[in-house]
């Protein structure tokens, strides 16, 4: 095919893919979708291969690479006809990453064959299970985490239906704004399913086949001259993931091992050794592993290779079944998803650094670091204005991300796999029962080095409920950040109960729930993320201007960098708070 | 009388001047001058009174739009401010709303992250708090803020933002700070953000009033020094500057609130389009403008420019009416290559002014947007703006040749249509995602292109769409410069209400607009608004109560609360295709937009001297496949209801449209090129 075609094609696939998502966006009800855009849209050839995706949730979009092909199969492709559309969440059955996303597959017919199969994923709110929000990591089985749903046709003939419709709405507790996203995501598969018939009827069905399956060489290509530049060897690392530490609950930290072989074009990724799946949903399906692992690939080579399934082609994965990395029916499996994925991917930039040690970085905080408040509103205005009684607020934390090899870590962000934003405090504060007291840069908290780990942040709350429930989902509570190359760790997750009584109790990153009444203040601080290079090497202009910023302290310079002499500007960092 | 449009760009400086006795029109272009860009303008300024014979007292309105706030925030070059706010709470501006930014590929470990606006120790803190229903939880500490100031006195600092949380709702400690920071700090650049952006979510009302202050003191000086300049040249009559709203606003506002310049440059352009929609009688048409390094598309509902009331700029938020406008890179100068995989690709990378394209003749080796349409014949390398800038049209084919055909094994001929075509297809992407996302359907609207590359691909990109008819105006290549002669005044002003609407009254809402008009009224007055009567339309911010964007919906049916959910509900359901009547509705903010008609309203009579500059001759080029000879017109010699059958060249000074065998173009009444597409 000629390269105009194929050009346009290609590049018309990717925008469909974006065109799907606004699609999506502009329909959905919960907050968590239509404007933290917490959802994903992506295109499959016909044999289902991921061949265009948006600029989404890199968590969502690898492992719908699985999870399409499990589902298609589930149906089985002779059972689909124009209109259908699969659901499934389901780990075990549909190959999903975690069961709060949910996927949509529909095939796209163009003259009664398959020419494209199209997917929208979302993140629903709450799908039932053990707590509001089912967000819970201390869990002894998937049941726990919230209705499963198995690959079913949830739309036959561009009709919903009814029946699955009615279990599913049935099983959340916000199931009118779940209906609502039902709809957005099954508008993103429409608008796929037209545009991608008008491209066939505009260059021809075997066109766009043909520019497909040159978009996969296409990307195979590049990716494979990347990993080639990526000295041959064997690469590994270990580490321990944190324990469950609920009551009722043996602290196990299972180990994650990976051994990478790079040869030649190919790369090998081998995870024997990895210890068993826990009780409790720090476990992985095989589809996050493959994610993590993937992410890690197109992170390392070259970002700028277009991203369609092509670029996994020289990318092979073991991962033994049974372990915490491809944990086997019924292991829970929520905080695998957005907590141990990001520890898969530290843990492989850590065992692949002496390969590529330019494109590697500090370790990092490792979580969305979920906090849930959940009780009564007191305030009887507000219950007035808000029509409900209960109020659940669910936030997201922000700590380091890992210093790279020319530069500083990033202070507060989101990193890897996730990307959801935080609530602004005004509006926390507008419609719930919670004062934000401090949300502040953490100084120390990024590891030193010649470049310095980003710091991470704490968020101080003050209850204002009378009594609430509240569950935190963090990472790194027991094992820091590392530094690259000399670079020191950054600080751990930090959770602490501030009792209005005086007391003071610590929260652990992944425990159960625990009560909060009237006065207490609640701090929740991610962990920070590691440095990167020896700290000697330094220059001591940043060094200064870190001081003088308060990014660091005096103390700290003086531990990390042996300088005593005072800048001159740290006077200006000492300033009162 | 005699009005001028100084449009003062990243490269050039485009200057207008309009007789609007006859409407003759005359134009020129000046280099932009970084380091001062006062010199450049008054260059400019000079430069279009000898071209015109016109003295500069008989020049009674200069318009004014610059991209230098732009550049400022972009480059970092504001002036050193200090942010003061709540205790707890300086870090905001760092952490934002802890998402990587806009424009960051997630799957990329060294993603930049731009550097705060202020730096860490310049965020200072004190005690103070105000609770969400507006009450007070701590008294501000005054002394505390007093000894801030004292160490704001002896340092470099020359601006202070204040930005305490829910002073939208209650400015009572800003108040107090302000008037504590002023009166010990009496020559600095002072804001607060209960002033600039009275309205919740913290980070972005924090930013907005923080890039406010790093402009404050630059802004105030430019606009001193061109009043003092224009005035030794003799100039005495009205200056005026291009606002992000598209409307112009008098220099005593604009230096209060320099935040109002940041799209000053684009706004020209949106306005000018606004007034040929208005003059066509187009309802609703989306804009392109294709310029050097980007491709800008924004829209005309109603005859109205859309707004929008946030932005990011550079990832950075503020938020201030501003024209809504999308950007993608793909501008004439943006640099193609060929990755190893054989893909073309084309940006991010652009050739800037210098080198430039290849065929500028500069150096520049990399094949270009620009350089394609040399190849092709879309553009003629001896009559590019005039002839006034000989193309060499032989650097064109070798970097084509070398960058593109060589690597993708084609001819040069080839590879050159490939890439319009692949450049076609992204703006025409850009074009559907644009107003696919505000929830229009693209085949309702007309499309005006304007910019230098703008007419170029027009009637591809239309025809790819399915928009059926375009619409060149004259001057397309001074369009931004145009636009500010033409605009009207236009002073946007806000207030927080905080409010269900089952909560408020007709009676209550009537009074907070009057409030807020008679607040408005008093500022545009003392400002010096021109004679005109001015119009004034009210919006308010709603959105279903919990939920964390809102929407400007227009008054309309009155100042009834019933009114306003039923026009909230509906544009509820056009953006995100659902309402929710029993859910309550939140009135977040109240707008009102008073717009003095001040702004010309006559049509052009072309460009003078023009017509006499060139005769017809022919266009060797590549059209669909094939080299042929097509005639060319020059624009200006097409009298008004003239009829061009293609296949033809319409050329003119700044750029040239191609028409096919089945086109044909009309010129209308106001010497718009007017295409009707076949369906």
């Amino acid at each position: 095919m000629d390269i105009i075609t194929y050009e346009i094609i290609r590049s018309g696939l990717y925008a469909i893919a974006r065109e799907m998502k606004i699609a999506m966006m502009r329909t959905a009800g919960s907050p968590l979708m239509h404007a933290s855009g917490d959802s994903s849209a992506a295109i499959f050839d016909p044999e289902m291969q991921l061949v265009a995706q948006g600029n989404d949730i890199p968590t969502m979009l690898g492992s719908a690479v699985i999870s399409t092909k499990v589902s298609v199969e589930a149906i089985g492709r002779k059972n689909l006809r124009p209109g259908d559309v699969i659901v499934s969440n389901d780990v075990y059955l549909g190959g999903g990453n975690h069961q709060p996303d949910v996927q949509f597959t529909r095939p796209v017919f163009v003259d009664g064959e398959i020419v494209a199969f199209v997917m929208t994923r979302g993140h629903w709110t709450d799908i039932g299970g053990q707590s509001p929000g089912s967000y819970t990591v201390a869990t002894w089985d998937v049941f726990a985490e919230g209705v499963r749903i198995p690959p079913v046709l949830l739309y036959r003939n561009d009709e919903p239906v009814r029946d699955v419709l009615a279990l599913i709405r049935t099983n959340s507790r916000l199931h009118d704004e779940l209906m609502l996203d039902i709809q957005a995501q099954y508008a993103g598969t429409f608008v796929g399913d037209r545009r991608i018939a008008a491209l066939a009827r505009k260059y021809g069905t075997e066109a766009v086949l043909a520019a497909m399956r040159r978009s996969l060489d296409h990307s195979e290509t590049l990716i494979r001259q990347a990993i080639r530049a990526i000295p041959n060897g064997v690469y590994t690392a270990e580490e321990r993931l944190d324990p469950i530490e609920a009551p009722g609950w043996q602290p196990e930290s299972p180990l994650l091992k990976v051994a990478v072989t790079v040869a030649d074009e190919h790369m090998v990724f081998d995870y024997s050794g990895t210890g068993a799946q826990v009780r409790g949903g720090i476990n992985c399906p095989l589809a996050v592993t493959c994610n993590s692992t993937w992410f890690t690939v197109k992170a390392i080579t070259d970002v700028t290779i277009p991203i369609n399934q092509g670029c996994y082609r020289p990318v092979t994965i073991i991962a033994p079944e049974g372990s915490v990395l491809n944990c086997r029916y019924p292991a829970s499996v929520v905080s695998g998803n957005t907590e141990t994925s990001p520890r898969v991917i530290d843990l492989l930039l850590r065992a692949l650094a002496p390969a590529v040690p330019e494109r590697v970085v500090g370790q990092s905080n490792c979580a969305a670091c979920a906090g849930i408040f959940s009780g009564r509103d007191p305030d009887a205005v507000r219950v007035q204005r808000m029509g409900r009684a209960f109020v659940t607020m669910h936030d997201v934390h922000a700590g380091g991300m890992g210093a790279r090899s020319d530069a500083d870590g990033v202070n507060g962000i989101r990193v890897y796999v996730g990307n959801a934003g935080s609530q602004p405090v005004e509006l926390i504060e507008q419609v719930s029962p919670l004062l934000v007291e401090e949300w502040c840069l953490v100084p120390d908290s990024g590891g030193a080095g010649r470049f310095r780990g980003g710091l991470t942040s704490c968020r101080t709350y003050r209850v204002n409920y009378d009594e609430a429930t509240f569950t935190v989902s963090g990472e790194r509570g027991r094992s820091a950040p590392a530094g690259q190359f000399g670079g020191r760790a950054g600080s751990l997750f930090l959770c602490r109960v501030q009792e209005a009584g005086g007391g003071e109790r610590m929260v652990a990153a992944k425990g159960g729930v625990t009560v909060v009444k009237r006065g207490d203040r609640v701090s929740i601080q991610p962990a920070g993320s590691g440095g990167y290079g020896d700290p000697r090497e330094r220059k001591r202009a940043a060094i200064e201007a870190d001081l003088a910023d308060g990014y660091v302290t005096a103390e700290a310079v003086l531990r990390d960098y042996g300088l005593i002499s005072k800048p001159r500007e740290a006077a200006m960092a000492e300033q009162p708070r | 009388m005699k009005r001028v449009g100084i449009d003062v760009g990243g490269t050039f400086t485009d200057v207008v001047l309009v007789d609007d006795a006859d409407g003759r029109v005359w134009s020129a272009k000046v280099p932009t001058t970084p380091r001062d860009r006062v010199l450049g303008a008054v260059e400019g300024f000079q430069r279009i009174l000898a071209l015109s014979g016109v003295a500069s007292c008989e020049v009674g309105f200069l318009g004014h739009g610059t991209t230098m706030a732009t550049n400022m925030v972009v480059e970092g070059k504001g002036a050193p401010v200090a942010l003061i706010t709540t205790k707890g709470f300086r870090d905001i501006l760092e952490l934002r709303r802890v998402s990587r930014h806009d424009r960051a590929d997630l799957y990329d470990l060294m993603f930049r992250n731009p550097r705060p606006l202020v730096p860490r120790r310049w965020r200072l803190e004190v005690a103070e708090r105000i609770r969400a229903d507006g009450g007070v939880e701590e008294r501000l500490d005054e002394a505390a803020l007093a000894a801030l100031a004292e160490r704001i006195a002896s340092s470099e600092i020359e601006a202070v933002a204040v930005s305490f949380l829910h002073a939208y709702l209650s400015p009572v400690h800003e108040r107090i700070a302000l008037g504590i920071l002023r009166s010990c700090l009496p020559d600095l650049f002072i804001c607060a953000s209960h002033d600039v952006n009275p309205e919740a979510m913290e980070y972005e009302r924090t930013s907005s009033t923080v890039i406010n202050a790093m402009l404050g003191p630059v802004c105030g000086r430019y606009i001193r020094r061109l009043e003092e300049m224009l005035k030794r040249l003799g100039f005495a009559g009205e200056l005026l500057f291009m606002q992000s709203n598209g409307g112009l606003a008098t220099p005593a506002l604009v230096a209060e609130r320099p935040l109002v310049l940041l799209e000053s440059g684009p706004a020209g352009g949106v306005s000018a389009a606004a007034r040929s929609c208005e003059q066509a009688d187009i309802r609703n048409a989306i804009l392109g403008d294709m310029g050097g390094t980007t491709f800008d598309v924004s829209l005309i509902r109603d005859f109205r420019p859309e707004l929008r009331t946030k932005n990011l700029l550079d990832t950075y938020a503020v938020r201030t009416p501003s024209i809504d406008i999308d950007s993608v890179g793909a501008g004439g100068g943006s640099i193609v290559w060929i990755d190893a995989g054989g893909g073309v690709r084309i940006g991010p990378h652009s050739a800037g002014a210098d080198p430039g394209p290849a065929c500028y003749g500069r150096g520049g080796t990399d094949a270009t947007v620009t350089d394609c349409n040399v190849v092709l014949g879309y553009i003629d390398p001896d009559r590019f703006l005039g002839g006034e800038f000989h193309l060499d049209a032989g650097a064109a084919w070798r970097a084509v040749e070398e960058t593109i055909a060589r690597p993708l094994g084609i001819g040069a001929v080839q590879a050159a249509e490939t890439v319009r075509a692949v450049a076609n297809a992204r703006m025409a992407q850009a074009i559907r995602i644009m107003t696919v996302e505000r929830g229009f359907d693209p085949r309702d609207f007309s499309y005006i292109c304007y910019g230098g590359a703008g007419p170029l691909h027009a009637l591809d990109l239309a025809t790819e769409i399915g928009i059926r008819r375009v619409v060149i105006p004259p001057l397309p290549g001074l369009f931004s410069a145009f636009g500010m002669t033409v605009a009207d005044q236009q002073y946007d002003f806000q207030a927080p209400v905080g409010a269900t609407l089952d909560e408020l009254t007709d009676a209550d809402l009537t009074q907070c607009f009057a409030d807020l008009e008679a607040l408005g009224t008093e500022e545009v007055a003392r400002a010096g608004l021109g004679a005109a009567a001015p119009a004034i339309i009210r919006r308010a911010d709603c959105c279903y109560v919990g939920q964390p964007d809102v929407i400007a919906v227009e008054l309309t049916g009155g100042d009834r609360i019933a009114a306003l959910r039923r026009n909230f509900e509906a544009a509820h359901l056009r953006l995100w295709n659902f309402a929710s009547p029993g859910k309550a509705v939140m009135l977040a903010n109240i707008r009102v937009q008073i717009v003095a008609r001040s702004g010309w309203r006559g049509g052009t009579a072309g460009e003078a001297g023009a017509a006499a500059a060139r005769g017809c001759g022919e266009r060797h080029m590549h059209l669909d496949g094939v080299w042929s000879t097509l005639p060319v017109f020059p624009r200006a010699t097409i009298p008004a209801g003239a009829c061009i059958e293609g296949p033809a060249v319409i050329e003119e000074h700044s750029s040239s449209v191609v028409l096919r065998k089945s086109q044909s173009a009309v010129v209308d009444g106001n010497l718009n090129l007017v295409i009707e597409l076949a369906a």
